[in-house]
């Protein structure tokens, strides 16, 4: 292949990729180019194509059609991770891939650590001191001595870039660097990747934190529902701007919004103060009867982790709850017994049991209104279980299926079921849809609303902004632990909640 | 789907059926009542362990005590009975009563210190192993009395063995603790995900807890019917049968890492493995090939529960066997 | 580490200890024949030990290293004896025995992901049988002992000096195995596919390869071991080892490696060998019934295990406290800038 020169000097060429997973398009014909030493950010909403296209660049996943030349030499179709590696791509996991036991200097030099000449043994200091001069080149407060699980996340992810840089790395890829660091954590961050800059490094960044794409990146690529829409340039990257191509599907859709709607109905859940340390505080809010509260915000802006601690899951610190009126302690068991409910965030390790059939998926959480004296009669379990199955459209429509088999829309289904069968007041619904194809997603959507028509309280937390605006009767913006906006009344649009995560003021430009 | 099902529910019956073909073909005295009793008799002490042992593997544990608890209740039922002049019914009581404490110690260290199951098991299974000979003076104690103590063992009802029919009843309520009572399903839940479970309202703590004190109260139980059956006791008795227990209870389809389980398939599991040593008695294969034999049979239940497709258990196992004995 | 190096501090503080009060009670414990004899258990089970340390280092267990024992006195005794073959070739034959049985072992778990206490408990059942298949029988079925006269093979179980032959081999075998897993890459590997798995796999080692290697070191270990028996026995039996599981993982627990994996260290299970081997001689020494052996054995065990549990949980808490002040104060920091 001829090596393509031009005055940029371009590191990463993508031209045309097209990805489809069995079926639903991913990513229609996206172009995607980066330069050499460049701060590139990719942005777009969840289910934009932002993973998937990473997926695809670092050889995890195959594409099915398009082209990808790295340093001037095409990549063919069926690269593989190592291959994306050797060639200088490196994805940072965010300590993922770091080994606890061990020391900062073992890590960066994992499977490729000096040895002594002659002897198949290990050069220790040498490997101490070729670490710590790579730590002293970029200056972080780091030992090569220093133990893993003695460092913050925010060090032991510099430990990541360090490996990465240990391994030529040319391309570095952050997928939401920032999202579990301190302030100070991410401003560190922030000096290391200007520094690499400098070294000629080019760093991919993905981040929905538009003061941070604002502040780092030299372009800035937009994708929306599999397909580039824009990339700025550094004079043109301005956050509203972002935002409103992120989202802007057909206008008038998006203009309208969504109306929120102003519940009189009797308070089900009041919390005042909530805390937890590190986590959130100051949460104030009520919940009323037949109400959908959302919670919107960026990843990491503390949302699951308030949800979490309402229903007893994680530790709170301080605040006060009220449950129909009545001071309430935070406990699963109190939970359950009272009507409240929780789905999960992640459906598959914590909210369904694979082996277990629907039937005793649905009945586990009602035995103990489907049990007499201990003993469980099969019929009970049987109406149960089709009444789930009938109401929520499950299918394959048989009781005796272990849940591992069913397709994700239909496992969430079975979660939801086994709640909506109990006489509940309160349900909790972390991200109800992520993995879920549109078909089954509409399903879920008339559920929840249903629920709420039938008077049960929802709290619906979510990253998909049209999901949101549409289901909820009133939404709530969480940012850095806090809550920054409340959208009682009026017309809410997506760009708007958007817009309240990312801290930027309502309305007009930047 | 109904289909796939109905062949997944009768893959082990029909398996049974295809040994037992298998074995009646190979030697005319298999089909014979006293041979079949026999079969049934020696599988006794197995059927009422594994009945209570299946558990710690359906929560995704083990416990590898059960033997060395089943010659320690023996020896100590003889004692309450035969040294201290308890009342035998009594002593039974008092006796199970023990296994179910220590069960419930077992239990406790692994929950409270989150030790893994089979250290902790191991562990008891190693002193355990020396209480008993410190009570039992390192001796073969010959158990000759009380005459209704005898009786579990030896008497018969109707015709069959005693201990066939107290195998059965505590197969019978095993699978009924599970299928059918709260407990059961929170036990499977908790093996199959830890965490669900504990959404859903579960306690893994107190599940695991009554798992093994469940596993120790069964264990008794064996040793008293094994101390009755065979007129003796000693603190080597029923060593290893840890083994033979698995076994039976993986052919029978219970997954070792939690969430899956079947008391009748470890009752069919354990006859199974009881027809193919009878099948290789039979053919006069020695008997120090029996537990290579029972070590392959787990082996390959094992790559057969983790795998997908069913393959199509041999026929041939006669055969094999055989083959092995000219070797 | 300075829990590591405090841990060991009181367990040579606790043999001092012992060594002195079991000299008071009875002064033949500190003669040099005994101390000898001590030391020569310790390393017979040691060196079983040695392996198994690297298998829970990968956070797995082998379960049949004991029969393993058993199966290899049987080839090397009953079996390669009544054959042509000169027996220091015995050894290797041993050895690749070892290496055979682990291969296995290691595949079913990490190819066929079957458990590990299962298969390995399986494996111990077929060697188990097999030791009794390959044992030398009379014409009335009953196992014979044969009686081992080759001097080579002999000198394994004599001295050196005053020194067991297998004590060196043990402390030499601790030496560079230690070596081996703190200075190589494959022992980095090693400690790195025990600790996390995933993060291994994404820095690209074969963890397959790696772990199935660890198993095959573990039959050879024992392997090795059982050589040492048979010769200082002069003879073997099948039921040879069987049991032996419990000292090896007493050993190995004392010594201080984890069953998470990811952590552990030889000389630890030196340690731990010498340790159990001292509480072995010194019940014997004080002519107390040998039955309280396996009660000490086992209760030591679960002491052990959960001291280390509550240790670990106090020092994390100690650990997680300073680390989140010291976030919560880099925040509040933060937020005001």
């Amino acid at each position: 292949m001829t090596k393509r020169t031009n005055a940029d000097d371009v590191l990463l060429d993508c031209r045309n990729i097209v990805k489809s997973y069995n079926g639903p398009m991913v990513l229609l014909g996206v172009d995607f180019s980066m330069k050499r030493g460049e701060i590139h950010a990719l942005v777009g909403e969840n289910g934009a194509g932002k993973s998937t296209l990473i997926k695809i660049i670092t050889g995890v996943e195959p594409r099915n059609s398009g082209t990808i030349a790295f340093d001037g030499k095409e990549i063919t179709h069926d690269h593989s991770k190592n291959a994306a590696q050797d060639l200088g791509i490196a994805v940072i996991y965010q300590e993922l891939s770091l080994i606890h036991g061990m020391t900062v200097a073992q890590n960066i030099f994992l499977t490729k650590e000096p040895k002594v000449p002659g002897l198949p043994l290990i050069d220790i200091k040498k490997m101490n001191e070729k670490a710590q001069a790579l730590i002293d080149k970029y200056r972080f407060p780091l030992k090569a001595t220093d133990y893993i699980e003695k460092l913050s996340i925010g060090q032991r992810q510099t430990v990541e870039i360090l490996k990465a840089l240990s391994g030529n790395a040319s391309l570095m890829i952050m997928d939401e660097p920032t999202s579990s660091l301190t302030a100070t954590e991410a401003a560190l961050l922030f000096e290391i990747i200007l520094k690499l800059k400098a070294d000629g490094i080019s760093v991919l960044y993905i981040s929905h934190r538009m003061e941070e794409v604002y502040r780092l990146s030299d372009r800035v690529t937009v994708l929306r529902d599999g397909k580039k829409v824009a990339v700025l340039e550094k004079e043109q990257i301005h956050p509203a701007e972002i935002i409103r191509l992120m989202i802007g599907r057909n206008l008038s859709a998006n203009e309208l919004g969504h109306s929120m709607v102003k519940k009189e109905t009797e308070p089900v859940l009041e919390v005042e103060g909530l805390e937890s340390e590190g986590e959130f505080s100051g949460i104030t809010f009520t919940l009323r009867k037949g109400e959908i509260l959302g919670f919107g915000g960026l990843v990491g802006s503390g949302r699951t982790e308030v949800v979490r601690a309402i229903y007893g899951i994680d530790r709170l610190d301080g605040g006060t709850i009220r449950f129909l009126g009545k001071p309430y302690k935070p406990s699963v068991k109190n939970a359950i017994a009272g009507g409240f409910g929780f789905i999960p965030e992640e459906r598959r390790l914590q909210g369904i049991m694979a082996p277990i059939t629907i039937l005793g998926n649905i009945g586990l959480t009602n035995l103990d209104t489907l049990s007499r004296f201990g003993f469980l009669g099969g019929k009970r379990e049987l109406v149960m279980a089709m009444d789930g199955i009938k109401l929520l459209n499950i299918k394959p429509a048989h009781p005796d299926i272990p849940v591992g088999n069913l397709s994700g829309g239909n496992q969430q289904k079975v979660v939801l079921a086994k709640w909506l069968i109990r006489n509940l007041k309160l349900l909790i619904i972390d991200e109800p849809t992520v993995g879920i194809d549109i078909g089954a997603k509409d399903e879920i959507y008339e559920n929840i609303e249903r629920l709420a028509r039938e008077g049960v309280s929802v709290i619906l937390v979510s990253s998909d902004l049209p999901e949101l605006t549409r289901l909820a009767d009133r939404i709530i913006v969480l940012r850095k632990g806090r809550i920054v906006k409340e959208f009682t009344e009026g017309v809410v649009t997506e760009e708007m909640v958007l817009r309240a995560s990312s801290g930027l003021e309502e309305g007009g430009a930047k | 789907m109904n289909t796939k099902k109905l062949m997944e529910d009768f893959r082990l019956p029909l398996v049974l059926v295809l040994l037992m073909a298998a074995l009646t073909l190979i030697s005319p005295r298999f089909l014979t009542v006293a041979n079949l009793s026999n079969v049934l008799w020696s599988i006794c002490v197995i059927g009422i362990l594994a009945s209570g042992a299946i558990y710690a593997p359906i929560t995704g544990g083990i416990d590898l005590s059960i033997g060395v608890l089943a010659a320690l209740t023996g020896i100590i039922v003889d004692i309450f009975m035969n040294r201290m002049g308890i009342n035998w019914m009594l002593s039974i009581v008092f006796t199970i009563a023990i296994g179910a404490g220590i069960g419930l110690f077992n239990g406790f260290v692994l929950t409270r210190f989150k030790v893994p199951a089979f250290i902790v098991t191991m562990a008891a299974k190693t002193y355990l192993y020396g209480v008993a000979m410190v009570v039992s003076n390192g001796g073969m104690l010959a158990i000759l009395g009380p005459p209704e103590f005898m009786a579990i063992g030896n008497g018969k009802t109707f015709g069959l063995p005693n201990p066939i029919f107290i195998m059965l009843a505590f197969i019978v309520g095993s699978h009924i603790l599970l299928r059918y009572t709260v407990f059961g399903r929170q036990a499977i839940a908790v093996g199959a995900n830890e965490t669900a479970a504990k959404l859903s309202g579960v306690d893994p703590r107190k599940v695991r807890l009554i798992v093994f004190t469940i596993s120790g109260s069964t264990a008794a139980v064996a040793g008293i019917v094994l101390s009755s059956l065979t007129q003796q006791t000693f603190a080597g008795a029923a060593s290893g049968i840890e083994l033979e227990v698995m076994t039976a209870i993986v052919v029978g389809g219970t997954k070792m890492r939690g969430g899956k389980g079947s008391v009748v398939g470890a009752l069919i599991g354990a006859v199974m493995v009881a027809l193919i040593i009878n099948g290789l008695n039979l053919l006069n294969i020695p008997a120090p090939f029996h537990p290579i034999v029972t070590g392959i049979v787990i082996l390959v239940a094992l790559l057969l529960n983790q795998g997908g497709s069913p393959m199509k258990f041999s026929k041939n196992i006669g055969a094999k066997a055989k083959a092995r004995g000219q070797a | 580490m300075t829990l590591t190096s405090m841990r060991r501090l009181i367990l040579i503080a606790v043999m001092l200890v012992l060594g002195a009060v079991l000299t008071i009670l009875n002064p033949v414990f500190l003669t040099l024949g005994n101390i000898m004899t001590l030391f020569q258990e310790a390393s017979l089970v040691g060196i079983v030990a040695i392996g198994f340390t690297l298998v829970m280092i990968t956070a797995g267990i082998d379960l049949s290293i004991g029969a393993v024992i058993a199966v290899t006195s049987m080839i090397c005794v009953n079996f390669l004896s009544h054959t042509p073959i000169p027996a220091p070739l015995f050894i290797p034959v041993a050895l690749a025995f070892g290496a055979l049985v682990g291969f296995v072992n290691g595949t079913f778990i990490t190819r066929f992901k079957l458990p590990e206490f299962i298969s390995t408990l399986a494996m111990k059942g077929i060697l188990a049988g097999l030791a009794l298949v390959i044992a030398v029988k009379d014409e009335f079925g009953f196992v014979q002992n044969v009686y081992i006269q080759d001097e080579t093979y002999l000198w394994f179980g004599g001295t050196v000096g005053n020194v067991h032959v297998v004590t060196i081999a043990f402390f030499l075998l601790a030496f560079l195995t230690q070596t081996f897993m703190k200075r190589t890459r494959l022992g980095t590997n090693i400690y790195a596919s025990g600790a996390n798995l995933t993060a291994a796999r994404l820095t690209g080692i074969n963890t397959d390869k790696t772990i199935v290697g660890v198993y095959m070191f573990s039959g050879v270990c024992a392997a090795l071991a059982s050589i040492f028996i048979s010769s200082r026995m002069m003879t073997a039996m099948p039921e040879l080892g069987i049991g032996s599981e419990m000292d090896v993982i007493a050993a190995v627990v004392i010594g201080g490696t984890p069953f998470t994996g990811g952590i552990g260290d030889i000389w630890g299970t030196v340690l731990g060998a010498v340790f159990l081997a001292l509480i072995k001689n010194g019940i014997l020494k004080l002519n107390m019934s040998p039955y309280i052996q396996p009660i000490v054995i086992g209760g030591i065990i679960i002491a052990t295990v959960i001291a280390d549990v509550w240790y670990k949980d106090f020092a994390e808490k100690l650990v997680v406290n300073a680390a989140r002040r010291k976030e919560i104060l880099e925040q509040s920091r933060g937020d005001v800038a």
